[in-house]
């Protein structure tokens, strides 16, 4: 399988206070890789990192390049999209709009992507001019979602989409992740605390903590393991 | 009836400036959110630029457009060497060279052009005595109609820009949420610089309609244009275009009409005073605007 | 590493102080004794300055209100002294008191908006005020009072007090030092109330203002009352100031240096380069300011050194300029002024614990 991302010693931080202590995950081609970690871990800083929203030293290899140097309009252009954690959409904008700039990065033409987007999100159709910021939480997500795959990336970094979400808007939020990845072959980065249905859909699962990966596996080792069970699955 | 449609008609005129100036104030705050005290300056500045290569027998149009296009290279160079490395540090940094900025352009003008200059500058459009045209009673000179066209002309094409255009959308795109604008790919700092830079041409082309009014440029040709387009962008809301459009050129009506009527209060003289009131009563009673969203920040 | 520790009150530390006072005392006594009359001129020029930046400082530096619309409270202070000395008779104190008052509820009113919305857009409020200030003092309709454009003129101390150790006071000269000591009270006058709200519960309270609103808040502190009264006093001050001009120029009118948006422009720039929030910075900005425009106007006059050569083109004295670089590039280096620069590099050399 061909790696898509790989960082090493990826290190980020505010100011002076350093928040990723040197990093080390990897993506393969069509991957789904879920990194569970508590609250304040650093999985937002290190998907910041990654994007280039924010000063980072270390290597971070894009399809073999090193794009860790990059800043955040580049690192898109290359290829990477990130969902923002808290959805990060244009509230001023329009539905559409938001699918438009979404694809700002793309020099082809982009109206049959929008309609494929209706075609995943009919309920984003209906909305289609109506400002994102009157749009419910489950709607922002699969905007920013869909906004997102808008500069066909060949990897997803995804943080924390099931936050402020119902179970069941969750669940079928996922389920769209994981048939893209299958359909497509879409590679996903996915970060979130709560991990119940994030493991259903991981290939593979990374923990950190206080800034460092503490641990790898499969989902099912995650699963069984006690200790992670009580911290992350709530059961 | 017909002192209405002159006192209408020279409102809409000189509130046509206003909203031009008024665009400019918003086209920066809604990229940057910043207030940029310079404005007025930078147009002044232009205008002289502007007055000196029509000295120099550039025809005055040619003129304009030159001093348009230094503006757009002088703003955008103004965002990414000045403002831009201390808008990181707060915003009253940003206030603060925009400040020296404000000094900094008043005074080379000064000491440029003489203290005080007083230089004849010719109107974009004919302007003899008898260049005007008598519509309901009133005298419509073709100059105040020029003003008119050119600000509603360019408004419309401010519109395109940002409603119709790929770069108008990253604009609009950085204005509502920088942070995820760089995440889809727009170069934020570009689409910042290209604002303050479009901020700064709108604002030469103002100023040399404001200076072909009066007939001269001076150091403070844009004092009390800046304090009415602020009136306009606060009435406005200052996040919005269409706001200020129309706060513009309600206030340029409004205190026409008011020095029109009331000679002896008002007049030539307290005409300022409305726009003090103006952004008084505002900022009192409803701080955004009549046509903002709830940006500007509330206690 | 600093050079030199010293500890906090010890007996060291309290001697270093005691120099300092000492330093302040020595130059403020030099000044009217040992320098000529033109410069004993400039300096009152500048401590008039500093009334006008601490005052300034206190709203800026402090509340993080920004205005620039202070150049009116000169005026008030101004038009006060020139008004109520010349056509009523009363007596220099009294008018200047009066203006203190009534820019003081003049500058309650402009600071009204602050309740309701943040620093930046106060900072409208006041340009207004500085445009409209001295359009207003040319108004026809207040002719009667102000003389319009032509302003006021001839407002002198009729007889100067002869005062202790400085006996009686005659002449061009006496009177010169006379506005100096004069204004060397005034000073002392304002840099006690402005340490006095600084110290104070509400001074505190300021600084948790500008630093944290909520934090503020939950102090029980009322923002609003606490910033508009800030506002009030500040603009009381700067009024004195104008008293004080008018008092030592003996005219005014309405485009006067310091009564126009320029005017607040200047009291900025010596806040600023001073050094904000600090009582200090002020003081030395007044002093920088007027050095650099005494200085860069003999320089581009006679043609002479690097800033004659420099501004040989120049067709008024280059000193707006060079201030305005001077102030954008103390925002790259030393945002804290010089003040705070020569404070930070002080701290290089001995640090008080
Ligand atoms: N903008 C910021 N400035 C300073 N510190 C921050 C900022 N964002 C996050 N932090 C700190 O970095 C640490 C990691 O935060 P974050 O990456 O958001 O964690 P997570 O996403 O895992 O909850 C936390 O201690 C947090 O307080
Ligand atoms: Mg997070």
């Amino acid at each position: 399988m061909s790696e898509i991302l790989r960082t090493h010693d990826l290190r980020a931080g505010y100011g002076l206070i350093e928040v990723l202590h040197g990093v080390n995950i990897n993506v393969d081609a069509g991957e789904i890789v879920v990194v569970l970690g508590a609250n304040g871990a650093g999985k937002t800083t290190m998907m910041r990192a990654i994007s280039g929203m924010i000063p980072r030293t270390g290597v971070v290899d894009f399809l073999a390049d090193d794009i860790a140097h990059l800043s955040a309009h580049k690192v898109t252009a290359r290829g990477i999209a990130h969902v923002p954690q808290g959805r990060g959409t244009f509230p001023e904008l329009t539905v559409e709009e938001n699918l438009r700039i979404g694809a700002h990065s793309r020099r082809d033409s982009f109206a049959a992507d929008i309609d494929y987007w209706y075609g995943v999100f009919p309920r984003l159709q209906e909305r289609r001019l109506q400002r994102a910021g009157s749009l419910s939480g489950g709607e922002q997500q699969m905007l920013a979602i869909a906004r997102a795959l808008m500069s066909r990336p060949k990897l997803l970094l995804c943080d924390e989409p099931s936050l402020g979400l119902a179970p069941l808007v969750t669940r079928e939020l996922f389920e769209v992740l994981q048939r893209l990845n299958s359909e497509t072959g879409l590679s996903v980065l996915l970060v979130e605390q709560n991990a119940n249905l994030a493991l259903e859909i991981a290939s593979r699962v990374y923990l950190l903590e206080t800034g460092e990966i503490v641990s790898s596996g499969t989902p099912d080792e995650y699963m069984n393991n006690d200790a992670v069970r009580k911290s992350y699955l709530g059961h | 009836m017909s002192r209405f449609f002159q006192y209408l008609f020279d409102g809409l005129s000189s509130g046509a400036i206003y909203s031009l100036l008024a665009l400019c104030l918003v086209v920066v705050y809604r990229g940057t959110g910043y207030l940029n005290f310079a404005q007025g300056e930078m147009s002044m500045f232009c205008t002289f630029l502007v007055w000196k290569l029509n000295d120099w027998g550039m025809p005055l149009w040619l003129a304009a457009i030159s001093g348009m296009l230094i503006g757009y290279l002088g703003g955008a160079t103004v965002e990414t060497t000045l403002i831009r490395p201390v808008a990181k540090r707060s915003q009253f940094a940003v206030f603060v060279v925009a400040i020296g900025l404000f000094l900094g352009l008043n005074s080379l003008a000064g000491a440029i052009w003489g203290a005080p200059p007083q230089e004849t500058m010719p109107s974009l459009f004919p302007n003899e005595p008898d260049d005007f045209q008598r519509i309901f009673g009133a005298s419509w000179r073709y100059q105040s109609i020029g003003i008119l066209i050119v600000g509603l002309v360019v408004t419309g094409l401010l519109f395109a820009l940002f409603n119709k255009t790929r770069f108008g959308l990253a604009m609009r795109a950085v204005a509502s949420n920088a942070d995820s604008a760089r995440l889809v790919g727009v170069n934020t700092g570009r689409v910042l610089a290209a604002s303050w830079g479009l901020a700064a041409a709108i604002g030469a082309l103002a100023g040399t309609m404001v200076a072909g009014t009066t007939g001269e440029v001076v150091p403070g040709l844009m004092f009390s244009y800046f304090v009415y387009a602020s009136a306009a962008a606060t009435l406005g809301g200052f996040d919005s275009l269409g706001g200020a459009v129309i706060a513009g050129l309600t206030i340029g009506v409004v205190e026409n009409m008011a020095a029109g009527y009331a000679p002896k209060w008002i007049g030539q003289e307290m005409r300022l005073g409305v726009a003090l009131l103006i952004i008084l009563g505002v900022l009192l009673i409803k701080p955004t605007g009549l046509f903002g969203e709830q940006k500007v920040s509330r206690v | 590493m600093a050079l030199v520790t010293i500890k906090r009150n010890s007996p060291q530390h309290i001697a270093v102080r005691v120099l300092g006072v000492l330093l302040v005392v020595i130059a403020v006594l030099w000044v009217p004794t040992k320098m000529t009359t033109g410069n004993i001129d400039s300096m009152t020029n500048a401590l008039a300055l500093v009334i006008a930046a601490s005052a300034l400082n206190l709203v800026i530096g402090y509340t993080g209100l920004i205005s620039i619309g202070h150049s009116a409270f000169f005026g008030i202070g101004s038009y006060a002294t020139g008004v109520l000395v010349s056509k009523y008779g009363w007596g220099h104190g009294w008018s200047m008191i009066f203006g203190a008052l009534l820019a003081f509820v003049f500058g309650f009113i402009v600071a009204l908006p602050a309740l309701r919305i943040k620093g930046i857009y106060l900072a409208l409020v006041t340009l207004a005020v500085a445009v409209l200030f001295p359009t207003m003092m040319k108004w026809p309709k207040l002719e009667w009072l102000t003389n319009g454009a032509r302003g006021i003129s001839g407002i002198r101390y009729e007889e100067l007090p002869s005062l202790p150790f400085l006996g009686e006071l005659k002449g061009r000269d006496d009177r010169t030092v006379f506005f100096y000591w004069y204004a060397i009270m005034l000073v002392i006058i304002t840099v006690l109330v402005c340490r006095g709200i600084v110290k104070s519960r509400m001074g505190r309270a300021l600084i948790a203002i500008r630093d944290n609103e909520i934090g503020a808040e939950v102090m029980g502190v009322n923002l609003a009352t606490t910033k508009t009264l800030v506002f009030g006093v500040s603009a009381a001050l700067t009024s004195l100031a104008g008293s004080l001009s008018v008092a030592r120029t003996g005219v005014v009118t309405a485009d006067g240096a310091n009564l126009t948006l320029i005017g607040s422009i200047v009291f900025l720039v010596v806040m600023v380069v001073g050094g904000a929030a600090t009582i200090t910075g002020p003081i030395i900005g007044a002093l920088v300011y007027v050095w650099v425009d005494n200085y860069t106007r003999t320089a581009s006059a006679s043609g002479e050194g690097l800033i004659g050569w420099l501004f040989d083109w120049s067709a008024v004295s280059p000193a707006s300029i060079i201030l305005s670089v001077a102030l954008i590039v103390l925002m790259f280096v030393a945002p804290d002024g010089v003040f705070g620069l020569v404070r930070r590099l002080a701290r290089r050399v001995v640090v008080i614990k």
